[in-house]
């Protein structure tokens, strides 16, 4: 398994470098254009029993997608672990469901405004914690989700235990319509949205910022000593991976209609860390991998989904001691070829 | 004309029950090799890990180029010219040694998270120009031709190195080096020493912790010991070498065989 | 909220508070004494108490004592809730021994990093709660009332009864215990040296693994201790117990210093008492809230606790 991932990576590697631009162009085309197929293929193979496809590939796996690659920034670049990161998610959730039904501010601006929210919950918590190293920077991040879970509950005024309902769908957009049964909608809008979120992190991670947070993993003092504005740069990813949690919990109220507090726990944020860690710490391909893979499977193997939480904590004790790496890491492959011209 | 980079004044430090650095003062000047010798302990490093803002002084103060450093942190006094390598190689190992050296020279530019993402001009234009320094910089530590490789891959000796260039592309006034010597052999140390020679030629001036005594006589142009916190003499390395204080702390009889 | 009630119960408040703060201290012991040999969280500690608990019922399912029969005479129960505390004791402690092999040992001999050892714990404490949620069907778990409850002696608005005395003694005796082989047994001069610097103990000789066993091992058995005290003043379990009392047992570890045992003492009486005091005032709901914005507040303001040692600083 292992020296099969690795060849696959490797191979793809050497494809990948050696094709030119426009070889590179109609494989991301493809590649993308198959996505957007999915929810139109009826194949019994790929069908899930229970839930219908199309509702699985909107949650929970373009949404673990999109938290992933949100953590990953995090933990698997910058090496910060959060284990709160649920709270971003439900703080973007609770944003369209308060502004959604009290409110007649667009879905647009609302989305926005939960990513703003989330972003400011980071700067919030981010301010104190992040002078923290490792463990106790985690505590206090489990500590923070698990805050603003209880808070939730307790406070009647955003629905308390029995949470909100009547979240208004986003507007319909052209032809596509947002309904319950028409879960493929809210695919396509988080996959277009996805695809930006996933332009936008890969230029960050292959300048500067990307550097710097690597750095900040690998060695922080050493980092600093060399340059980085190292607290500056670890509340950056603390934001933008809070707000990448507030814009999926935005759109996941909006698809649900309506939340209860119940559903943003520790678990999720722990299955959110379990993708990344699978999947390939700092490697976004291999973390949107294991969010592919860690959604689908339980859903797939139906069996698979009661024990589902009991898999992924098995997972990880054995991803630790076996591929710490996860299992696509992000060990860039070395290009011998990068010279000076 | 010789001009104090380095000021180092009245430096104490105290951890606990410990002086780690009893009032001590020394200089680096432009275009010179200053090496800092001693026995362990006697706290070389701990000046080093000081005037890079790692710790804060007790009593005393610092200044480079006549800006005082006292207070900043550490990302800004290597901004401001005093970059270091480490006693156990710290390199961001699962980086390339491009990577590595890249790092360091974003730290002079100015651009942020914002510029990058948007890819303003500015932004492309420090992007090119840290890769490009880099690059010039690996070379000239004769690794250019391993710039894709993972730090970690690589080899003991280019490791040391790889560190040197590093603390390089931040451009420093003076380059703070600590053993840098430490598992060579002899061939390796003579590079090392031509290698140091180059650097201070090229402008940037260097203080550097060795333990390997024919290295420091042989390279530096004034030598400065540490005994127990204090300092007890600072010379030339003849000077040095025939001091008695310094015999009896430290070097014992020096077999000169250059 | 309800400061009255705050006077008016003082005295049963703090009593109470000090029973509780006792329980904790078994389980934060268990925290404290891991962190100060490995520098690791051991995030599994919480489900190593939750098996004793479960331990605990086991033992009186198989003694066939239901959740519903009368109270033991006092000499049955004696040698009831001894064959229980034993037993939960050796298990926890087994269990512990085996977390820390399975989970840890590798990533401490192969050196990794500090992330990796807490991802690695954090998956060891939802595989054992999850486990333990599917063989208990979800359920709350009742336990038998083994000791008449009517109160022994009532200072003010104190009721004292034997389950809170017994744990109260129990936790004492285990104290000394411990206080006597951590200062003067081989094992306690090991689990300090380690605890101070590794890397010259075993210049020194020590066995490090054998010594972070035994560590684990004790720290399992303290934690399977107050397991027994916990069932029998809560009379009840459930696979996430381990969670709140681990929390709020973590949370007393920090607040007196992790890695200290004496501050682990001084946290936990200090946390059950803030816990039973501010329950009262804002009502119970609340009560976790409190706790993680105790330890919130701690790691951000005095992150050394309140006897800590000094933070680790890698020394460059």
């Amino acid at each position: 398994m292992k020296l099969l991932s690795f060849n696959l990576r490797d191979k793809f590697g050497d494809w990948w470098d050696s094709s030119s631009l426009l070889q590179r162009t109609i494989f991301r085309v493809v590649l993308i254009g198959i996505f957007f197929a999915l929810p139109l293929i009826n194949n019994p193979i790929i069908d899930t029993p229970e839930t219908s496809f199309e509702s699985v590939l909107f949650y929970p796996l373009i949404m673990f997608a999109i938290m992933a690659v949100g953590l990953n920034v995090v933990v698997g670049k910058s090496g910060i672990l959060d284990l709160g990161y649920v709270a971003f998610f439900a703080i973007g959730a609770y944003t369209q469901a308060m502004f959604g039904i009290y409110t007649d501010l667009s879905f647009w601006i609302v989305l926005l405004l939960g990513m703003g929210f989330a972003m400011i919950a980071g700067v919030i918590l981010g301010i104190p914690a992040l002078r923290l190293r490792g463990d106790y920077l985690a505590i206090i991040t489990l500590g923070f989700g698990e805050i603003v879970r209880i808070v939730a509950v307790n406070t009647e005024a955003i629905g308390g235990a029995s949470g909100l309902s009547d979240i208004p769908p986003p507007p319909n957009i052209n032809f596509l319509e947002f309904s319950v049964q028409e879960t493929r909608s809210y695919y396509w809008l988080s996959l277009v949205l996805f695809l930006v979120l996933i332009l936008g992190i890969v230029r960050l991670g292959n300048r500067k910022p990307g550097r710097a947070w690597e750095a900040i993993r690998e060695d922080e003092d050493v980092a600093s000593f060399m340059g980085v504005a190292t607290f500056k740069y670890k509340l950056w990813a603390f934001v933008i991976g809070g707000a990448i949690g507030g814009m999926a919990g935005v759109i996941y109220a909006s698809q649900v209609l309506s939340i209860q507090p119940e559903l943003f726990t520790l678990n999720l944020s722990i299955m959110i860390l379990a993708c990344v860690v699978f999947g390939g710490m700092g490697n976004i391909w291999g973390v949107i991998f294991g969010a592919v893979l860690l959604g689908y499977l339980p859903e797939k193997l139906r069996f698979l989904s009661d024990i589902r939480i009991l898999i992924f904590g098995l997972l990880m004790v054995v991803m630790m001691n076996i591929r710490p790496n996860g299992l696509i890491p992000r060990k860039k492959r070395e290009k011998i070829s990068e010279k000076l011209k | 004309m010789s001009q104090v980079l380095l000021d180092i004044e009245n430096i104490t430090v105290k951890f606990g029950g410990v002086t780690a650095l009893n009032n001590v003062m020394m200089q680096v000047k432009n275009n010179e090799i200053a090496a800092l010798i001693g026995p362990n302990g006697a706290g070389k490093t701990t000046v080093f890990n000081i005037i890079t803002g790692y710790y804060q002084p007790n009593e005393g103060n610092f200044k480079l180029d006549g800006q005082t450093l006292l207070g900043k942190k550490p990302h800004q006094i290597a901004r401001s010219g005093l970059a270091r390598t480490f006693q156990n190689i710290r390199l961001f190992g699962d980086m390339t040694a491009l990577e590595n050296v890249q790092t360091a020279a974003d730290g002079l530019n100015k651009s942020g998270l914002v510029g990058s993402l948007f890819g303003v001009t500015r932004s492309r234009k420090d992007e090119k120009q840290s890769k490009e320094t880099a690059h010039e910089l690996l070379d000239f530590i004769g690794l250019d031709h391993r710039a894709g490789q993972l730090a970690r891959n690589l080899p003991y000796g280019d490791q040391r190195r790889l560190e040197i260039a590093r603390a390089l592309a931040l451009k420093p006034k003076v380059l703070l080096l600590d053993e840098p010597a430490a598992g060579f052999n002899p061939q390796e140390k003579n590079d090392l020493g031509a290698l140091i020679r180059k650097i201070r030629d090229k402008g940037n001036s260097v203080l550097l912790i060795e333990h390997d005594m024919s290295l420091v006589m042989d390279v530096s142009d004034r030598v400065m010991v540490l005994d127990f916190g204090n300092k007890i003499a600072d010379g030339t390395p003849k000077e040095v070498q025939n001091d008695q204080r310094v015999i009896d702390a430290y070097l014992g009889v020096v077999e000169n065989d250059s | 909220m309800d400061f009255s009630v705050l006077t008016s119960e003082f005295v049963s408040l703090t009593f109470d508070g000090i029973v509780v703060g006792a329980i904790y201290a078994l389980v934060a012991l268990g925290y404290t004494l891991v962190y100060g040999v490995l520098r690791l969280i051991n995030f599994a500690h919480s489900e190593i108490f939750m098996i004793g608990t479960m331990t605990c019922y086991g033992v009186t399912l198989l003694l066939n004592i239901a959740a519903d029969t009368d109270p033991l005479s006092p000499q049955v129960f004696i040698i009831v809730f001894t064959l229980i505390i034993v037993t939960a004791a050796v298990a926890s402690g087994l269990a512990a021994v085996t977390l820390e092999f399975v989970a840890y040992r590798r990533l401490r001999v192969m050196r990794a990093s500090r992330l990796s050892s807490l991802i690695s714990a954090i998956g060891a404490s939802f595989f054992l709660t999850e486990l333990f949620r599917l063989l208990t069907d979800s359920k709350n778990i009742a336990f038998p009332r083994l000791i008449d409850k009517e109160p022994v002696l009532v200072i003010s608005s104190a009721y004292i009864t034997l389950d809170k005395i017994l744990v109260l003694l129990g936790a004492s005796v285990l104290f000394i215990v411990l206080n006597r082989l951590i200062n003067h047994t081989k094992l306690g001069l090991g689990i300090r040296a380690v605890s101070q610097d590794e890397n010259t103990a075993v210049l020194m000789g020590v066995n490090v693994n054998r010594v972070v066993s035994m560590t684990f091992l004790v720290g399992g058995v303290l934690a399977g201790a107050g397991s027994a005290f916990y069932m029998a003043f809560y009379e009840t379990t459930k696979a996430n117990v381990g969670f709140l009392v681990g929390v709020s047992a973590f949370t007393a570890a920090v607040l007196g210093g992790i890695g200290n045992v004496k501050g682990a003492l001084v946290g936990s009486f200090a946390l059950g008492l803030i816990q039973q005091y501010s329950s009262a005032v804002l009502g119970y709901n609340w009560r976790d809230v409190v706790t993680f914005i105790i330890l919130v507040l701690v790691l951000l303001v005095k992150p050394t606790g309140l006897l800590g040692e000094a933070l680790q600083r890698a020394r460059v």
